[in-house]
């Protein structure tokens, strides 16, 4: 039964989450900022994550035209029982309203459970540059990211690579390539001088696809891209590639995933670089 | 989930770039697996179902075969049938025909008995083909689920015949792994003349349940225990191997091997072995196998004084009275088989020299249970001591193995309210309260390391051949006397002189 908070105050927010209702065990601090158009997206990937990271999940949900500023919430605590003990996992939905929505940072580092790692999942194209992303990004230990979700690629990617140094990055859209990335190094040594990569698939997995081959070989090689809602087809200089591993996975499967991933990825950021 | 990252195998990085940073599946090289046995219990209620959650799972190989071999008259058709059966009653996992057809697809069966003379042909007749078939590029995987009595024909009949494949071979053999040191090391020169250790597994499964192994991730990668592992601030380690149950119609098998051989000579002295090992260098199975082999050879002989053992004799479990031992079908009403084992242990080493290892295992306790406890040393000069609430505990950091997988510490805090009231607290973490992937059983995990080739958590031979020494000079002290059994009842926590054992040290075992 979640509560809601009407004009709350972060105190109050922890007042209520420290009423557990057993003792607990959690992981890591799962943010995940949601504007009003990926809403039901999240919820659906949230529901699917279920209990697999028993953790602190706060979504944030920005709202800056509204009439006045502050802070609405509702919080959860759902558990799922088991044979031997039930995991609990506290969802903390928060409304950002009007100016509080650049001041994201003093609302959730409170609310961040100490010690333990912090997510941040950012629903589309992040605001590269802006206060809220800048805030949560210095208050997080990984990005994690979809490309696919993203306008204005290839380019955007130049400014994610800004913020490397800062914080580790993940991205779905390049998690959903591994198969054939796997596929492709199945390839070597042959593709070695590989010049054309084809990919009939989203552009976001084609562009990192191409940057990540550009990478690793350290050579040249030119895309030919094909739109498709998944990746469908890859070839290398006309030789198709057949996916390793291939098992389908959720967004909640991939979520899961990366929830489970901790240091930097110098592959990726290789490959990102290089699109 | 288990992966690996090329960046690991640094060379294979190294020659092929595009395998850095790639977080795959382990998933195993193309083989066949042949199950001698495939018509016994241990095929059906174990290794077919750890079988299918690998293939849900998408651990196993595409291109894979399984051969069942047992003397029992069997079709193809009937076996998958079987085992399909096996899967559903047995298996953690909801059978999906999409899977299962994967699976069924690559199953033959053979029905042979190795006994008799070119008792192998059909087997190796068959092996060819399937490799035809199914691609599996003369990789061979035999599964030894058979009694130890006919593990040697079956290796020599195998083994004479390895010239007729090409690839790698592998080997697992079930426990118990020989009677006593001396056929154990008849088998091991057995299987020597035709396999390499390297080719050997010795499955232990407990060695494939995650607690055993996060034993290991407890000590070397929690900086906070290392230092203090060792005789300056551990007092004593108590191991248990508790069983409600019976001897659950095995009576021909435990009437040969007693508690001793059943449990102690294997998973107990593993679990010993791995509390007190020296950090390996690396996660090698010979680094790992190295230092457990070295705590093993360390274990001085325990005096007679220093070792209880025990029948059980009638008595109550869950409010059900059940048999004495010398009751049980198929057993002799004078057996002086033990059902029950206690000893106090020292491994003689810097690390651990004077502290005592005090372990048993024994059937029809009151609960299943499997737990190593270290039990640090009392503060030095608690100084409220006399408003401790209860007899305030020392600390006691707890591996609960089974039924529950976790960690538990034991610790003194204060009551909250007036005064300095002291109270033991323990601050619990259970696998399944902070990581809700399902635990895979231990056979799953260890058949898909067999397959990877890795053998780290599988037993070696000179492993073995330091748990039979030890055994060995136990039993042959047994010799000498006459116990009176039954000397505990059913449903209690073994007999008097295991409490004693504890208490002439003015200690106790844990109050469970």
């Amino acid at each position: 039964m979640a509560q809601t908070l009407k004009a709350t105050s972060v105190a109050e927010i922890e007042a209520l989450l420290d009423e557990t209702p057993s003792q607990r065990t959690s992981v890591a601090t799962h943010m995940a900022w949601v504007p009003p158009e990926w809403v039901d997206a999240a919820e659906r990937v949230l529901h699917g994550l279920g209990p697999r990271i028993p953790s602190r999940t706060i979504l944030l949900h920005p709202d800056p035209k509204a009439k006045r500023d502050g802070l609405d919430a509702s919080i959860e605590h759902e558990r799922f029982p088991g044979e031997d003990t039930s995991v609990c996992v506290e969802i903390v939905r928060l409304w950002l309203r009007g100016a509080t929505v650049k001041a994201p940072a003093s609302v959730v580092v409170p609310l961040q459970i100490p010690d333990l790692p912090v997510f941040l999942r950012w629903r589309g194209r992040p605001p590269f540059g802006r206060t809220e992303l800048e805030q949560l990004v210095g208050v997080s230990d990984r990005l994690i990211v979809d490309s696919a979700e993203w306008r204005g690629l290839p380019r955007a990617y130049e400014r994610l690579a800004e913020l490397f140094d800062r914080i580790a990055a993940s991205d779905l859209a390049w998690a959903r390539t591994l198969p054939w990335r796997a596929g492709l190094a199945d390839l070597w040594p042959g593709v070695r001088k590989a010049r054309t990569l084809e990919v009939t698939g989203p552009r976001a997995e084609a562009l990192l696809l191409t940057g990540w081959l550009r990478s690793r070989l350290r050579r040249d090689l030119r895309l030919r891209h094909e739109e498709a809602g998944r990746i469908e087809r890859v070839a290398v200089d006309g030789e198709r590639v057949r996916p390793q591993h291939a098992r389908p996975a959720s967004p909640a499967d991939l979520l899961s995933d990366q929830l489970e991933q901790y240091g930097r990825d110098p592959v990726y950021e290789a490959a990102v670089r290089a699109v | 989930m288990a992966t690996e990252t090329a960046s690991r195998s640094g060379d294979a990085a190294l020659a092929n770039p595009l395998r850095e940073g790639l977080r795959l599946l382990r998933t195993p090289e193309p083989c066949v697996l042949v199950i001698f046995g495939a018509s016994g219990d241990l095929t059906r209620r174990k290794l077919f179902p750890a079988i299918y959650s690998l293939a849900v799972r998408g651990l196993l190989p595409e291109r894979f075969a399984i051969v069942g071999v047992a003397r029992t008259e069997e079709t193809d058709a009937s076996f998958r049938a079987s085992m399909k059966d096996a899967v559903r009653s047995f298996g953690r996992d909801k059978l999906d025909e999409k899977v299962w057809k994967r699976v069924a697809s690559g199953m033959r069966y053979v029905s042979t008995d190795f006994a008799d003379e070119g008792g192998e042909d059909a087997l190796m007749e068959l092996l060819a083909r399937v490799d035809e078939e199914r691609g599996t590029e003369g990789n061979r995987f035999f599964y030894l689920a058979v009694p130890p009595s006919a593990i040697s024909v079956l290796v020599e009949r195998v083994g004479s015949r390895r010239d007729e494949w090409k690839g790698w071979t592998r080997l697992i053999v079930e426990k118990p792994f020989g009677f006593d040191r001396e056929s154990a090391r008849r088998l091991n020169a057995e299987i020597g003349r035709h396999f390499e250790e390297r080719e050997i597994y010795r499955i232990d499964h407990y060695l494939g349940k995650e607690t055993v192994q996060n034993m290991l991730a407890l000590r070397f990668a929690n900086g906070i225990f290392e230092p203090i592992w060792n005789r300056q601030f551990v007092d004593h380690v108590e191991i248990t191997v508790a069983e409600s149950i019976g001897i659950e119609g095995r009576a021909a098998f435990y009437e040969q091997a007693g508690a001793i051989r059943d449990v102690f000579q294997n998973h107990l002295l593993q679990l010993v072995a791995l509390t007190a090992m020296e950090p390996p260098v690396d996660f090698t199975s010979e680094s790992v196998r190295n230092e457990k082999v070295k705590v093993l050879r360390a274990m001085h002989t325990p005096s007679a004084k220093h070792v209880v053992r025990g029948q059980y004799g009638r008595g109550y479990i869950d409010g059900q009275l059940v048999p004495a031992y010398r009751e049980e079908p198929g057993i002799a009403d004078d057996s002086t088989t033990e059902t029950f084992v206690a000893a106090k242990l020292y491994v003689d080493n810097w690390r651990w020299a004077d502290t005592p290892f005090y372990v048993r295992t024994g059937k029809r306790m009151p609960k299943r249970e499997t737990t190593i406890a270290i039990e640090f040393q009392r503060a030095p000069h608690p100084p409220f001591a006399e408003q401790a609430g209860d007899d305030l505990r020392p600390n006691v950091l707890i591996v609960h193995i089974q039924p529950n997988e976790g960690v538990s510490l034991a610790i003194g805090a204060k009551v909250p309210g007036q005064g300095m009231t002291l109270r033991t607290v323990n601050m619990d973490f259970l696998y399944g309260g902070a990581f809700r992937t399902e635990l895979p059983e231990a056979y799953e995990r260890l058949i898909l390391d067999a397959l990877l080739g890795d053998a780290t958590l599988f037993t070696r031979a000179d492993e073995v051949d330091e748990q039979w020494a030890l055994v060995d000079a136990i039993v042959s002290a047994w010799r000498r006397d006459h116990p009176a059994f039954p000397n505990y009842e059913a449903g209690t926590w073994g007999p008097v002189a295991a409490d004693e054992l504890l208490r002439r040290d003015g200690r106790e075992w844990r109050r469970r």
